[in-house]
């Protein structure tokens, strides 16, 4: 009987359907109540959810996919729709979803070269958020919009008419694209930034931002969100996400105004979540029919309702519990006018240069042609078209060759070195050493030997849309010649490596200078509460340095921030730190300075007091001033101890990606991005050119290999031996 | 070439005192010793006199300029440590040269002057060598040298010794000595070893507990040992010390009888004290004692007994046969007494010493 119950199980055993996601929260609550429903309403199929971290989902999905290792169907916004599609990763839906049954805008957000990818889920762009007290009614007009502004501002006061980060292109657009302005020249789809179209929309928003102060200054997410929520800001353009974030205010949305000089609507980006199903499901058909039924009516609204998606199925808003949600139909009233962002890779590298570009114009830097023509020749180089292709084997020789050629010279040596000494010869004695090395060599090998090696590897491939092509020493070529740029300018090579030069030389000045100023001081032997001064001058220590970071990052705000309250208070005018290069980069080095005196302050105390006593003492009897003494007793016995600490430090500081990307971020216009933080935005902002980045992190590498080999020969100057 | 005065000179380190009131006066040219048990306060004297500590009370003068506050470099005063304190990141060139350099002589003359110290310390081989690859002596000597070079009005030498073997430290002792005579400074110079305080002194200080005990010359000092401390800490071995009573022309004590001094106060409790030198055995001696350990040294020796007035070292010649446990008497050379009080253990003259010392 139980076999029989068995078989009939199994016969009736509905086939799974995996469904991966990253949602949280709301709408999590909301996919796992439909799947549910899902798998009671039919029988035929059972969804299984998997919920992923949201920052590993696209890696994850990249790796997983290709190889049918990944899900039947996935929930991804539509960024990524173009590349994949090209990859094959993806099944075209064409006849799943139907016109009429979405916005059009969001149909149009998940095609690709004429096919539908992906059933659209939810619908996401920025919308006006008003403060109902003080703007009663939703201005219509760009015109209407300023002069309500214009009236609510006084920046004497901290009150402002308008809020939104200024300098994220995501908010931007709207104006762009209210001026008529465009991403892309067809059809060669090409994107192009410096427009007339452009330039009138960027000098706008200046005048906004800069002339008429209805914006505050720095607008960071934080900052937006804290005027507004605090009534000083009346109006704000953000995100369905930023109703959860508001409290205590009286608020109502609506569409972005019409811009008057053009009379053209401002068509935020829209992004569009949508359900997509993988070329390699194993289950399709349940797939399809799983993504049928999230974009469902009943579905909507429940994802509506219970996740506050604005969702993407028109006949969802029928029902009065969501047509009459003032939030949801305002963002959907939206989304029909936004304009669907890009699904190409393409798209990936428009934000770097427009953030340049927004950053360097309203902090009252650049004029908005001169910016938009920088980010357009910024764009130019960051999108370096694929180098041809190259055949391995000459490569692949020459370091064979090289191998061999290594492999003897260690021979050589081993046997010149060790004279008689058979090196082949194993006895139990040495074959136990090995065993004891082997742990600690295998981790090694596998920690850091074989990274380094794929490392250096990548960086004779271009990567593009998941395609890795060897072109060779190109990379490094391209980056040595620097052809786009002139040394003078921050794109070029040698500037970012001069201001990483400038970079490390001013932090360890500083890191040692002050360190061992202080650790002179807690020598002192007249000095009290010795070991509370040393506790708290390690705390910047054991802070973590991101933290640290961020702390200095608040400071240096020019409205907010300490620095500028403490400037003001002695009577001077608050600095814009960030808008030109010597006061980022001094910005920059102060909290690098604050995060790394401790540690040269620490050696130099530990150094300092194995100095014995009886050498300053016969100095001091010799006729030596306490300068002398310094000079010609304690610096040259704290050299051996500094020496190594200073090469340690240089090397840190050399890499110190935190801070040149928490508190300047490369403003103004990359100047002061050093190497390792241009080796981050090639990998992770720059359509992902891998390859770039990795000959970068070799150039690095080989840097620093010189440097320490050089600073090594130094330590070994007669002078120290003895100490 | 400088004198060095002390008036009154106190010293504490926190409740504990140091340096108790001392004063002294070193003639130029002298070579002074300053000597006493560890813990007895000469080093903190002689680093109060090289300005590396600041005297509490009293008057330091060098060369009659008072220097209570002047520091180390004003003073003139060139020091040895006990530890050497070589510049270990220097040559053996560039320590000597330091502070002439630091005073910004001219090139040539600092060159000749480390050329002269070098020669008269055979330092000329090491000079280019590093103080980590020279021997202990070379290393003191280098430490000399970087005195000498800047032929300081004082020489001040804080146990230069005490870190050499025994050999090496008889040959520096005449090395010292001989510097001494060739070079005519005034020298001050610390120890805790009586052998070097009596070779090398020209005059010697003996220090007890912060306190100046007696000073003079060497051989007066152990002739005629102020209190029973210095006659105690000056000889080797020790001085033996007997409880006795003068009674008439004897001293009476537990288990023997000596002839008293002549002028000896009669009727009185004193410490008779005789040096292990005057105490030799004899078949019909004057004390009986019982043998505890026996050193022999080759051509003498010395051996430790048990008497019934308490311990006594004595004095012997050759190798005769003697067994711990055995007992032996041994006799006391007339005139070696010296008699102290046993309150205060100040020595008692005897009156007629009294009597010639006045005379004098």
């Amino acid at each position: 009987m139980i076999a029989a119950l068995f078989l009939a199980f199994a016969a009736a055993a509905p086939r799974p359907v995996l469904l991966w996601h990253a949602y949280r929260a709301a709408e999590e609550d909301a996919l796992i109540q439909l799947v549910d429903r899902f798998n009671a309403e039919q029988g035929d199929y059972r969804a299984e959810l998997l919920a992923l971290p949201y920052d590993a989902f696209a890696s994850k999905l990249t790796s997983a996919v290709p190889t049918g290792h990944g899900p039947d169907l996935f929930i991804f916004a539509q960024e990524r729709i173009g590349g994949w599609a090209r990859q094959s990763y993806l099944q075209p839906l064409d006849g799943e979803a139907k016109a009429g049954e979405f916005p059009s805008t969001a149909l149009q957000a998940v095609t690709f070269e004429g096919h539908v990818y992906a059933m659209p889920l939810a619908l996401k762009s920025v919308a006006l958020y008003r403060n109902r007290a003080l703007v009663p009614e939703a201005p219509r007009t760009s015109d209407e919009l300023i002069a309500m502004a214009t009236k609510l501002t006084d920046p004497a006061r901290g009150k402002y008419g308008l809020a939104y980060p200024v300098s994220d292109f995501f908010f931007h657009a709207a104006f762009l694209t209210g001026f008529g302005g465009r991403l892309f020249d067809e059809p060669a789809h090409k994107l192009v930034i410096d427009t007339p179209e452009a330039v009138r929309a960027l000098t706008l928003v200046r005048s906004l931002a800069l002339e008429k102060r209805l914006i505050p200054e720095e607008p960071t997410g934080t900052l937006v969100t804290a005027v507004f929520n605090s009534g000083d800001a009346a109006m704000a353009i953000n995100g369905p996400w930023f109703a959860g974030e508001i409290h205590g205010v009286d608020y109502a949305v609506s569409p972005l105004p019409i811009i008057s000089e053009t009379g053209l609507p401002m068509r935020p980006l829209l992004s569009v979540e949508a359900a997509l199903i993988s070329a390699r499901a194993r289950e399709p058909e349940g797939a399809k029919r799983l993504a049928r039924y999230l974009v469902s009516r009943d579905a909507a609204v429940l994802r509506a309702l219970v996740g506050r998606q604005v969702v993407a199925t028109s006949a969802a808003y029928d029902d009065p519990r969501v047509g009459n949600d003032p939030l949801l139909s305002a963002f959907r009233a939206q989304a029909e006018v936004a304009l669907p962002a890009d699904n190409t890779p393409q798209m990936g590298a428009v934000w770097e240069p427009e953030k340049r570009a927004l950053a360097s114009v309203l902090s009252g830097g650049a004029s908005p042609a001169d910016a938009l023509a920088q980010a357009q020749r910024r764009l130019t180089a960051i999108t370096r078209a694929a180098p041809p292709e190259k055949s391995p084997w000459p490569y692949l020789a020459a370091l064979a060759a090289g191998l061999l050629g290594l492999g003897f010279l260690a021979r050589r040596k081993l046997r010149g070195g060790g004279g008689d000494l058979p090196v082949t010869a194993l006895s139990r004695g040495t074959l136990r050493a090995y065993a004891y090395v082997a742990p600690a060599f295998i981790s090694i090998l596998v920690l850091v030997a074989l990274p380094f090696a794929a490392g250096m590897g990548l960086s004779f491939f271009h990567h593009g849309e998941g395609h890795y092509t060897f072109i060779g020493l190109q990379n490094f070529i391209d980056i040595l010649a620097s052809r786009d740029y002139r040394i003078s300018e921050p794109m070029s090579f040698y500037f970012t490596l001069g201001v990483t030069l400038l970079w490390t030389l001013a932090n360890v000045t500083f890191h040692v200078g002050i360190g061992l100023f202080l650790a002179l001081l807690l020598r002192d032997p007249l000095l009290r509460f010795k070991g509370v001064y040393r506790v708290l001058l390690i705390v910047p220590w054991a802070v973590p340095n991101y933290i640290t970071a961020l702390v200095w990052k608040g400071m240096f705000h020019r409205q907010f921030g300490a620095i500028s309250a403490l400037l003001v208070a002695f009577g001077l005018s608050p600095i814009s730190w960030f808008t030109r290069f010597s006061t980022a980069f001094a910005a920059n080095v102060v909290t690098n300075t604050w995060l790394g005196f401790p540690f040269m302050m620490v050696v130099a105390l530990g150094a300092l007091q194995s100095i014995p006593q009886d050498l300053y003492e016969a100095a001091e009897v010799d006729g030596a001033s306490r300068w002398a003494q310094f000079r010609h007793i304690t610096l040259p016995l704290l050299r051996p101890a500094l020496l190594p600490a200073v090469i340690l430090g240089s090397v840190w500081t050399f890499n110190m990606f935190n801070i040149i990307y928490l508190v300047s971020g490369g403003d103004p216009g990359g100047s002061t991005d050093i190497l390792v933080s241009e080796a981050y935005r090639w990998a992770f902002q720059r359509n992902e050119q891998f390859g770039f980045a990795a000959a970068y992190s070799t150039l690095i590498f080989f840097f620093l290999l010189g440097y320490s080999a050089l600073t090594r020969k130094l330590s070994r100057e007669p002078g120290l031996e003895s100490a | 070439m400088a004198s060095v005065e002390l008036k009154q000179v106190h010293k504490a380190f926190g409740d504990n005192p140091i340096v108790r009131g001392v004063d002294l006066e070193i003639a130029s040219g002298e070579f002074m010793v300053l000597v006493g048990p560890s813990g007895c306060g000469k080093t903190t004297l002689l680093r109060l006199i090289a300005g590396l500590e600041q005297a509490d009370r009293g008057d330091i003068y060098i060369n009659g300029k008072r220097v209570n506050d002047a520091a180390p470099r004003e003073r003139d005063v060139g020091m040895v440590f006990q530890s050497y304190a070589l510049y270990p990141h220097m040559t053996v060139r560039e320590n000597l040269a330091f502070a002439l350099t630091l005073r910004k002589l001219p090139r040539a003359e600092v060159e000749a002057r480390v050329q002269v110290a070098a020669k008269m310390l055979e330092l000329g081989p090491l000079l280019d060598r590093k103080p980590k690859a020279l021997s202990g002596g070379q290393r003191q000597r280098v430490a000399m040298g970087r005195a000498i070079v800047r032929s300081p009005q004082v020489f001040l030498f804080d146990e230069p010794l005490s870190n050499l073997d025994a050999a090496l430290r008889v040959q520096m002792r005449g090395e010292l000595s001989r510097l001494h005579q060739q070079l005519k400074s005034t020298m001050i110079y610390v120890t805790h070893d009586q052998v070097e305080a009596m070779t090398l002194a020209t005059r010697l200080a003996v220090f007890n507990q912060g306190i100046l005990q007696q000073h003079g010359e060497p051989l007066a000092l152990y002739q005629q040992p102020a209190n029973r401390f210095v006659a105690g800490f000056l000889g080797s071995p020790a001085m033996n010390f007997l409880p006795a009573r003068v009674q008439g022309a004897r001293l009476e004590g537990q288990g023997f009888s000596l002839p008293a001094p002549p002028g000896a106060p009669d009727q009185r409790e004193v410490i008779v004290g005789v040096r292990p030198q005057s105490v030799t055995l004899a078949a019909q001696g004057e004390l009986r004692g019982e043998i505890e350990a026996v050193e022999r040294l080759g051509a003498e020796g010395f051996v430790y007994l048990r008497t019934a007035s308490g311990p006594l070292v004595a004095r012997f010649e050759g190798v005769p046969s003697l067994h711990v446990g055995e007992a032996v008497s041994v006799a006391v050379t007339q005139g070696a007494l010296l008699l102290f009080d046993p309150a205060g253990g100040a020595r008692i003259e005897a009156s007629a010493e009294k009597a010639l010392a006045a005379a004098r």
